[in-house]
């Protein structure tokens, strides 16, 4: 009986089947995504009721936002995603160098965006012990600059991958990934800047 | 058809491009009245649900 070379080649279960237009994967990151702005979704809710129906000052005095601070580390975070979306595009030419490039500029204005909202939580002045103002503020902030950590690890592992030259035209999967989830902790960034520090 | 936001890095990319546009038109809504930046919010919401939804 004849038995077809990439038959004995293959090894496991056969590949699944699927009706999506979208790839697994990138299926899997939207599903993820989504949970993660229904985990966004609980802590605005949060906030909307201590400022909305509470009636709670925002920022209560004699507290203050640091606003333009913010607004700089809005700049770094949204330039951030242009690299990112620059380092896809290049590789996506096969263009190895401004994929490596792009990839470490992005991780690098990441913690730029991190070490600079860690200094301004050190000289904020105030404390989640001194009322709800504060412990939403850093509810939310905080909750976000776990994400902003999470998406610098996977930066990270995708820098030292980009170096080692895991990456080409063809396959660059682990790339588009990481991209559309910066893109979103991006987008979440600027949903917070824009309701707690200037509405 | 409804329209996926997150189906490619570009579709994600495209869609941050949106957001800053919105949260522009809401800050400056905001600058000149905090009650004006919440209207605007929400018909910046509703514009990109829609938008969204094709």
């Amino acid at each position: 009986m004849a038995v077809h070379a990439e038959q004995l080649e293959h090894h496991g279960p056969p590949p699944p089947h699927y009706s999506s237009r979208i790839s697994p994967p990138v299926l899997g990151m939207f599903l993820f995504i989504g949970s993660e702005i229904m985990l966004f979704g609980a802590f605005f809710t949060a906030y909307f009721f201590v400022r909305v129906a509470a009636g709670t000052p925002w920022p209560t005095p004699p507290f203050q936002l640091p606003v333009y601070v913010a607004f700089v580390n809005t700049a770094i975070l949204v330039t951030s995603s242009a690299t990112v979306h620059w380092a896809l595009q290049s590789i996506k030419r096969g263009n190895v160098w401004g994929l490596r490039a792009g990839l470490l500029l992005t991780f690098l204005m990441g913690l730029t965006f991190l070490i600079s909202q860690v200094a301004e939580y050190l000289r904020i002045g105030f404390n989640t012990s001194d009322g709800a103002f504060p412990t939403i503020f850093f509810c939310l902030t905080g909750l976000h600059g776990a994400h902003v950590f999470v998406g610098l690890s996977i930066l990270l592992f995708m820098t030292i991958r980009a170096y080692r030259g895991h990456f080409s035209a063809e396959h660059h999967h682990g790339v588009e990934i990481a991209g559309i989830y910066w893109h979103f902790v991006d987008v979440m960034w600027i949903v917070v800047y824009t309701t707690v520090y200037i509405l | 058809m409804r329209h996926n936001p997150l189906s490619s890095e570009a579709e994600a990319f495209r869609f941050l491009g949106v957001v800053i546009l919105g949260a522009i038109v809401i800050v400056a809504a905001a600058y000149l009245n905090t009650w004006l930046g919440v209207a605007a919010a929400v018909v910046v919401i509703a514009a990109v649900v829609r938008w969204v939804r094709g």
